[in-house]
C-alpha cells in the first residue's frame, strides 16, 4: 500500500513537471496588447494614407481630365507633361525648390588630434537618409548624386557608393529639397534636435545644417532605370 | 493500478490549471529533471516487477537524480560545455534498457500465465 501512495505521489510530480514544461515550450500566443493611446495612433496613421491615396487619386483625375480636355490638337503636349511630372518624380531631371544644404566635414577633434580623414560608412549615411525620409515629400541628394526610391547606399569594394558612384571624402553636400520654405524649416529644426549629429560624430564628422533658402537646386538621376517587366504596346493596340 | 495513474492525472492537470511558465533560460534544466524523473520511474517499476524494489532507493533516487541532473546542466551552461547532452544521452539509454526489461519480465509473465491457463483447460 505504500509503495502505491509513493508511486502515486511521484507520478503527480511527474506529470506536473511536464504539464509545466509543456506550457514553457508552448509559445504564449500573440495576443493584442495595444492600448487605447496605440490603436489611436495606428488610427491616425490609416488615416493619413487614406488621405494621401485621396490625393493620388485626384492627381490622377485630373490628369485624365487633362486628355480628355486636350483630345485631338494637344494631347501630345498633354502626353509630354505627363512624362515630364513622371521623370520629376523617380528623380530623373534637376529640380530647383525651397530646401537645406548639408555640409558634412571632419570634425574640429579629428583635425586636432591627426585623426585619418576616412569615408562616411554606409550605415551612416543609410541611417541618415532613413532618419530624413520620416519627412514625407523630399528630395534628397547626397554629394551629387540623386537619392531615389531605387537608390542603394552600400560599399563597393571598399568605398561607400550612392546608386553605385563612389562618395567622395567629406567635405561633402548633401541637400535636401521640401515642397516648401516652411517644411524645409520643419526639417531643420528636426535635423538640430536629431541624435543623427550624434551619430556622425561619433564617427569624426560633423554635420552643419544650413539655414534653410527659398532656392536650392539637385541634379537628376544620371543613369537610367531598368526595366524589367513593362512592355510598350504595339502602336494603336 | 489505479491510484498511481489517478496522480498522473491530478499532476498533470494541476500543472495546466495553474499555467505556470518558466522562463526559457530555465527550459533545459526542467526538461533534464523531467528526463531523469521519467528514468526514475521507470526503474521504480522495473525493480517493483523484479521484486528488488525498496522505498528508500526509489524515492532518494528520484529526487537525487533530478537534482544531479540539473546541477550537471548548470555546470555545463557556467563551464560552456554542453553537459546536459551527457545526463540527457544517460538517461536517455536507461530509459530504453529500463522499458526493454520491463517488457521482457511482462512478457514471461504473460507467457507463464499462459502456459498455467492452457495446462488448466486441458486437465
Amino acid at each position: 500500500m505504500r509503495r502505491k501512495w509513493m508511486f502515486t505521489f511521484i507520478l503527480l510530480i511527474v506529470g506536473f513537471m511536464v504539464a509545466v514544461q509543456y506550457n514553457t515550450v508552448q509559445q504564449p500566443e500573440e495576443r493584442d496588447t495595444r492600448d487605447l493611446w496605440a490603436i489611436r495612433n495606428e488610427l491616425a496613421k490609416e488615416r493619413k494614407l487614406h488621405s494621401e491615396l485621396l490625393t493620388e487619386v485626384r492627381e490622377l483625375d485630373k490628369t485624365i481630365g487633362k486628355y480628355n480636355a486636350s483630345e485631338g490638337a494637344s494631347a501630345g503636349k498633354a502626353l509630354a507633361d505627363t512624362v515630364h511630372d513622371l521623370h520629376e518624380q523617380a528623380g530623373m531631371i534637376d529640380q530647383t525648390g525651397p530646401g537645406i544644404v548639408i555640409d558634412v566635414v571632419p570634425s574640429e577633434e579629428s583635425i586636432a588630434f591627426g585623426t585619418p580623414l576616412h569615408e562616411v560608412s554606409p550605415e551612416l549615411l543609410t541611417r541618415f537618409v532613413n532618419e530624413v525620409n520620416r519627412f514625407k515629400g523630399i528630395d534628397m541628394e547626397i554629394d551629387g548624386k540623386r537619392v531615389t526610391g531605387l537608390s542603394a547606399v552600400r560599399d563597393i569594394n571598399g568605398e561607400t557608393t550612392v546608386n553605385g558612384l563612389a562618395v567622395s571624402l567629406p567635405p561633402f553636400q548633401i541637400k535636401i529639397l521640401s515642397a516648401d520654405l516652411k517644411s524645409s524649416e520643419k526639417l531643420y529644426n528636426f535635423l538640430q534636435s536629431s541624435s543623427i549629429l550624434d551619430d556622425f560624430y561619433l564617427d569624426d564628422f560633423v554635420l552643419e545644417v544650413g539655414q534653410p533658402q527659398s532656392e536650392v537646386t539637385i541634379n537628376g538621376r544620371i543613369e537610367q532605370f531598368e526595366n524589367h517587366f513593362l512592355k510598350e504596346l504595339p502602336k494603336g493596340g | 493500478m489505479w491510484l498511481p495513474i489517478l496522480g498522473l492525472i491530478l499532476g498533470v492537470s494541476l500543472g495546466f490549471l495553474s499555467d505556470i511558465q518558466i522562463p526559457q533560460e530555465y527550459g533545459n534544466y526542467l526538461s533534464i529533471a523531467v528526463l531523469a524523473a521519467l528514468d526514475t520511474l521507470l526503474g521504480g517499476i522495473r525493480a517493483h516487477l523484479q521484486r528488488v524494489y525498496d522505498d528508500q532507493v526509489f524515492i532518494t533516487g528520484f529526487f537525487f537524480n533530478i537534482l544531479l541532473a540539473a546541477g550537471l546542466a548548470f555546470l555545463g551552461v557556467h563551464l560552456g560545455v554542453d553537459l546536459y547532452l551527457a545526463a540527457i544521452f544517460a538517461f536517455g539509454v536507461r530509459l530504453f534498457q529500463n522499458l526493454a526489461v520491463i517488457r521482457r519480465v511482462l512478457l514471461t509473465k504473460w507467457s507463464e500465465y499462459r502456459k498455467v491457463s492452457t495446462t488448466n483447460t486441458s486437465k
